[in-house]
C-alpha cells in the first residue's frame, strides 16, 4: 500500500534557489518513499553540509544532519544501531566525494545496507560557486576567479571500485525516472549509489539543463535488452566490460538508469549475524543492557582466560 | 606468613622475542607465590627487533609504582646488557647470556645513537673496550652478583632434551633467564612452572618445552652459583581467584559489564588494545539470571573499525543517535581528527563515551611511550561553546568502574563524555581481586529515555535542561548540529537562540550538581597534613606509594586527585587547597596543563611543580626525592628523568 508523498513534507521553509535540482531530487525521494509505504519514524534521512544537506529538514523521517562529509559514516551508525530502519545518506558532490570521500569509499567495502544519493551539481553552492570534484579541468563556472585547475573524478568509477553494490544514475528534473531509481536503490540490499545530476542555476553557468539535456539518455530505452544484474562472481568478470563501458562513458552522451546491480554479495549486518547471532533480534539500538540497573554478565566469567586460582 | 619482600625485576630483550610473554609468566610465578603484582612493558615504535623490556613489582600488598634500580634483571642480548646495567642495585641480581659479551656498540643497530655516544664515551673514560663487557664490569664494580648463563649451550641442551628443533626452541631462552633470576630471588620452581602451564594453558608442547627450560636453568645455576639460602616467604594471597589484566583490557571489561553495544574505532597505540580485547568478547555469554529474564543466553557488542577516526566518532554519534550504548577509542592524534564531530556531539546532545588513551605528543611525538599532554586537548576539544564531561582515571579498579560510570552519564545528560587514560595504565598489568572488580557494584542507568513519545520533544527546554532522549526510530524529528527548535529544526533566531544556549548551559549546571563529590575529587592521606600534593590519572597510585617514603623521611603529606576536570570541581578543590601550606603539582606534561586549569577555574595559583616529560611514568622515589628538594630549596620546579 503506497501512502502519500504529503506525509512526508515537514513545515520547514524550502531555503533553495528558484530552479534548483533539488526540488526535483526532493520530490523524488519523497514520492519513492511514499511509494514503498515507509512509516516516516522508520524512515532515517541523514546529511552532511551543502544545499542538499539541507533535504533533511524537507523530509518527514527521524533524521540526522551532521557536519561536512560525515553522512555515510554517520548512516552506517544509525543502521547498524536499527537494522530495520530505512536509511538514505545524502550530500552534494562536495560533500560526499570532496571532504567526505574517505568515507564515500569505504562504505562499498562494507556494503551496508543504505542508499547514497549524490546531488551532483559540480559546484558548491553554499559557499557560493567553487569548483566541485566533478567539475572538469579548465572549465571556469561564473563564479570561479579562472579556469578549474583539477580534473573531475568519476562517481560511479569510483563506487564501482569500492563494492558499492547498486549504482544508479539518474536526473533531477525527470522526478518520475529517479524516483524508481531510488525506490530500486533502497530496495536493494547491500550499499546503493544514486547519483543525481542536478543543475545549479545559480552557480554552473556551463553545465546547464540544457547542456544536460543535450547528452543524456537511458540506458534502457537505448537497449532494451540491457541487464545490470549480476548474480555471481562468475557472472560479475562476464559482465563487466560492458558495465565498465558505460560506467566510463561521459562527455557528448552521458548514460542514465541502473548500472549494475550484484545481489550475490552478503551485508555488512548478514555478516555481523554470523558472528553474533541474534544480532538482528538484539541490533545495539535495541537490546536490553541491564535488568534493573545491573549489569547482563559477570566480568569473572565472560572474561575467565584473565582469571587465575592461586 | 613472614614479612613482605619488595620485589622490583626486570626483563630486556628485542621486541617480538617474547619478552611479553616472559613477563606474564614472571607475573603468575609471583601471584602463586601468594604476591599482589604490577608489571609494565616498555616498547618502542616497532614490529621487531628494538629492544623492550618488562619491569614487575611484587610484595604482599599490591605495589603501586615501578621504580629503578631494581633488585634483579634479565638481559639475554647486548642491547638489554647496555642498557640496564646500571639499572640493578648494589647486591642485586643481574641474569646475561655469556655469548653476548663481546658485541661491538655500534654493531647494535636497533639501538639509539644517543645511548651508544654515552656510553661509548663513559667507558672510554674508564678506559674500558666499546663492548657489552664493559657493561657487565661496571656492574660488577658497583658490586651487582653477575650470573652469566652460557645460552647457547643451554638452548642446544633443551632440544637434544625435549627431541625439538633449536628453532623452536629458540624462545625458550627467556624462561631459562627468567627462571634463573627467580630462583636466585628465593621463588621456589614449582611456581614457575606452574605459571608456565597456566600461561601456555592449551599448548601443550609449549609447555612442555618451556617446563624442561626452567628446569635446565635451574640446574645450572644450582652447580654453577648455588641455591638461594633460603625461599622467600609466601604472600597472603594464596587460594584466591585473581584476575590479571592490562588497562586497555580492565576498560574493555567496563565496557562490556556496563552494556556498551557499539564500539567504533581506528587502529591507534596505545588504544587499540582495547578494541581489540572487546572485539574478542563480542558476542558474550550473559549471567543464567539475565538468560531466564531475557531469555537468550547471549549478547553482542557491536565492535567497526573505520576508515579513519572521523568516520570512528561520527559512527558512534549515528548508533548512538539510533539508541546504542555507543563509545570510540583513541590516542591523542585520533582524537585531534574527532574534534569537529565532538562539538556536534555536544550540539546535537548526543551520548557518546570517548576514551582517550594520552601518549607523549606533540604530533607523532613517542607513539609508545608514557605522557599525559592531552588533557588540555580534551577540555578544549570542538569548536564553538564546548562543555562536555571528562573524567580521569587513576588506576585500573577506578577505569573499571569510570567506563560504565562514563557510559551512564553520557547517556544520562545527552553528551559526550571523555575517558582520560594514558598508556603507562594501558599497558601496565596488575592483579585484581573479587571485591574490587565486582560486577554487584556496577549501576546501570540510562536517564530520561522516550522509545515512544507522545508530546515530547527532542529538544525539549526544561528546567533542568536535560530533554528526553528518543532514539531515532521512535519519532520524526532532527538530531542536527544546527542550532534548532525543539523539534530539531533549524533556527537563527536571537530569542530562541539564547533559549537554547541557556538550556545547555543549565544541563552542564545539573551534571555538576548531580556527580557525587567523592566522583570529583579524592583527598589521599591525613586532610590536615600541611604538604598537599595534587595530580590526575594513572600517577595515582604511584603517588601513594610516594607519600609512604616520605613519611619514612617525616614528612607528612596528602594527595589530592582530581578526576572530574569538566564541570571542574572549583569548591571540591579549592577546599583543599587554601587548607595546605604548601602545594605541589604533579603531571607528566611540560605545560603544567592541570595547574593551569586549577587556576583558571578557581584562581588558586600553584607555586610548585614536579614534571617528567621523558616519556616514561613516575617513580614513587622520584617524586619523593623532588617534593623533599621542594620543601628544602623552595624551587619552583623539578623535573624529574628517570627511565631507560
Amino acid at each position: 500500500m503506497a501512502r502519500n508523498w504529503l506525509e512526508y513534507k515537514t513545515p520547514a521553509w524550502v531555503q533553495w534557489c528558484p530552479g534548483c535540482g533539488n526540488y526535483g531530487i526532493l520530490a523524488a525521494v519523497q514520492r519513492a518513499v511514499a511509494e514503498l509505504d515507509i512509516d516516516p519514524k522508520k524512515l532515517t534521512v541523514i546529511s552532511g553540509i551543502g544545499c542538499s544537506g539541507r533535504e533533511t529538514y524537507y523530509i518527514k523521517g527521524s533524521n540526522m544532519h551532521v557536519v561536512h562529509g560525515r553522512a555515510i559514516p554517520a548512516a552506517t551508525g544509525v543502521k547498524l544501531a536499527r537494522p530495520d530502519q530505512t536509511v538514505l545518506a545524502i550530500g552534494g558532490d562536495g560533500d560526499m566525494l570532496g571532504i567526505g570521500v574517505e568515507h564515500f569509499v569505504s562504505v562499498g567495502r562494507r556494503n551496508v545496507n543504505i542508499t547514497v544519493i549524490v546531488h551532483d551539481n559540480s559546484v558548491y553552492g553554499l559557499t557560493k560557486g567553487q569548483a566541485g570534484p566533478t567539475l572538469p579541468a579548465w572549465v571556469q563556472t561564473k563564479a570561479l576567479p579562472g579556469p578549474n585547475l583539477h580534473d573531475n573524478l568519476n562517481p560511479l568509477l569510483l563506487a564501482f571500485a569500492s563494492g558499492y553494490t547498486f549504482i544508479a544514475r539518474g536526473y533531477a528534473y525527470h522526478v518520475d525516472q529517479t524516483k524508481e531509481l531510488i525506490k530500486q536503490a533502497i530496495e536493494h540490499k547491500g550499499t546503493s549509489l544514486v547519483h543525481i545530476l542536478q543543475p545549479c542555476p545559480t552557480y554552473n553557468n556551463i553545465m546547464t539543463k540544457q547542456w544536460y539535456e543535450q547528452r543524456i539518455y537511458y540506458l534502457q530505452e537505448e537497449n532494451p535488452e540491457w541487464n545490470p544484474l549480476v548474480t555471481s562472481q562468475q557472472d560479475l568478470l562476464q559482465k563487466m566490460p560492458t558495465i565498465l563501458e558505460k560506467l566510463v562513458e561521459w562527455g557528448d552522451r552521458i548514460p542514465l538508469g541502473v548500472f549494475y546491480r550484484n545481489i550475490s554479495k552478503d551485508t555488512f549486518e548478514e555478516r555481523l549475524g554470523k558472528i553474533i547471532l541474534n544480532y538482528q533480534e538484539y541490533p545495539p539500538g535495541k537490546r536490553p543492557i541491564a535488568i534493573d540497573g545491573k549489569p547482563l554478565v559477570n566480568p569473572w566469567e565472560v572474561f575467565k582466560e584473565k582469571v587465575m586460582q592461586t | 606468613m613472614g614479612n613482605s619482600p619488595d620485589l622490583l625485576l626486570l626483563i630486556g630483550g628485542p621486541q617480538g622475542g617474547g619478552i611479553e610473554s616472559a613477563g606474564q609468566i614472571a607475573l603468575k610465578t609471583l601471584i602463586l607465590k601468594g604476591y599482589s603484582v604490577i608489571g609494565t612493558r616498555d616498547y618502542k615504535s616497532n614490529i621487531m627487533g628494538a629492544h623492550s623490556y618488562y619491569t614487575i613489582r611484587a610484595r604482599f600488598d599490591r605495589p603501586g609504582a615501578i621504580r629503578f634500580p631494581v633488585d634483579a634483571a634479565v638481559a639475554l642480548d647486548a642491547e638489554s646488557i647496555l642498557t640496564h646495567f646500571n639499572d640493578v642495585k648494589p647486591g642485586g641480581i643481574l641474569v646475561y647470556d655469556k655469548g653476548s659479551l663481546h658485541t661491538k656498540i655500534d654493531a647494535i643497530q636497533p639501538m639509539e645513537q644517543a645511548l651508544k655516544e654515552r656510553l661509548k664515551k663513559l667507558f672510554a673514560d674508564k678506559g674500558l673496550p666499546p663492548i657489552a663487557e664493559s657493561a657487565i664490569k661496571l656492574a660488577e664494580e658497583k658490586g651487582v652478583r653477575l650470573i652469566p648463563l652460557p645460552m647457547r649451550q643451554l638452548v642446544r641442551k633443551l632440544a637434544e632434551i625435549t627431541g625439538a628443533s633449536l628453532t623452536s626452541v629458540a624462545r625458550a631462552v627467556n624462561t631459562i633467564g627468567l627462571t634463573a633470576m627467580l630462583y636466585l630471588m628465593g621463588i621456589e620452581p614449582r611456581c614457575v612452572e606452574k605459571a608456565i602451564a597456566a600461561h601456555f594453558a592449551a599448548k601443550k608442547k609449549v609447555v612442555a618445552i618451556n617446563v624442561e627450560a626452567s628446569k635446565l636453568a635451574v640446574d645450572y645455576v644450582e652447580e654453577n652459583f648455588g641455591a638461594p639460602s633460603e625461599f622467600l616467604a609466601d604472600g597472603p594471597h594464596r587460594g584466591k581467584k585473581v584476575m590479571l589484566a592490562t588497562g586497555n583490557e580492565v576498560v574493555a571489561m567496563g565496557k562490556i559489564t556496563g552494556g556498551l553495544t557499539f564500539q567504533s574505532y581506528y587502529p591507534i597505540t596505545p588504544a587499540s588494545d582495547e578494541a581489540i580485547y572487546m572485539e574478542k568478547f563480542r558476542y558474550h555469554q550473559l549471567t543464567s539470571e539475565a538468560e531466564a529474564k531475557l531469555g537468550t543466553p547471549k549478547l553482542g557488542t557491536v565492535i567497526v573499525q573505520t576508515e579513519d577516526e572521523l568516520s570512528a566518532i561520527i559512527m558512534a554519534i549515528g548508533a548512538a543517535s539510533a539508541g546504542a550504548r555507543a563509545a570510540t577509542s583513541t590516542s591523542g592524534p585520533g582524537f585531534a581528527l574527532m574534534n569537529e564531530a565532538i562539538s556536534l556531539a555536544i550540539m546535537a546532545e548526543v551520548p557518546v563515551v570517548i576514551t582517550i588513551w594520552q601518549r607523549g605528543g606533540p604530533s607523532t611525538g613517542l607513539p609508545t611511550k608514557e605522557g599525559q599532554q592531552d588533557l588540555l586537548h580534551a577540555l578544549f576539544s570542538g569548536h564553538g561553546d564546548n562543555p562536555k564531561i571528562i573524567l580521569a582515571s587513576g588506576d585500573h579498579v577506578e577505569a573499571f568502574y569510570d567506563a560504565i560510570k562514563l557510559l551512564n552519564w553520557a547517556e544520562k545528560y545527552q553528551t559526550p563524555a571523555i575517558h582520560l587514560l594514558d598508556k603507562y595504565l594501558a599497558s601496565t598489568t596488575t592483579v585484581l581481586y573479587q571485591d574490587e572488580i565486582d560486577p554487584g557494584k556496577a549501576v546501570i542507568e540510562r536517564g530520561w529515555r522516550i522509545e515512544n513519545p507522545t508530546t515530547e520533544k527532542r529538544y525539549m527546554i526544561t528546567e533542568t535542561g536535560i530533554s528526553p532522549f528518543i532514539p531515532i526510530g521512535g519519532d520524526t524529528m532532527i538530531i542536527t548540529g544546527l542550532e534548532h527548535t525543539e523539534e530539531g529544526f533549524p533556527t537563527e533566531d536571537p530569542v530562541l537562540r539564547d533559549e537554547m544556549v541557556e538550556k545547555r548551559r543549565r544541563k552542564f549546571e545539573t551534571i555538576a550538581r548531580e556527580i557525587p563529590a567523592e566522583e570529583k575529587v579524592v583527598l589521599h592521606g591525613d586532610p590536615d597534613a600541611k604538604v598537599t600534593l595534587v595530580s590526575w590519572g594513572s600517577t595515582k597510585p604511584i603517588i601513594l606509594e610516594s607519600l609512604k617514603i616520605l613519611e619514612e623521611k617525616g614528612v607528612k603529606a596528602n594527595f589530592l586527585q582530581i578526576r572530574l576536570f569538566y564541570p571542574f570541581p572549583v569548591k571540591e578543590v579549592l577546599d583543599v587547597l587554601s587548607r595546605a601550606e604548601t602545594v605541589i603539582n604533579i603531571e607528566q606534561n611540560d605545560l603544567l596543563q592541570a595547574a593551569f586549569l586549577i587556576r583558571g577555574f578557581t584562581g588558586y595559583n600553584i607555586k610548585h611543580h614536579i614534571k617528567k616529560t621523558n616519556g616514561r611514568a613516575f617513580w614513587d622515589t622520584e617524586i619523593a626525592n623532588a617534593v623533599l628538594e621542594i620543601l628544602e630549596t623552595g624551587k619552583r620546579e623539578v623535573v624529574v628523568k628517570g627511565g631507560a
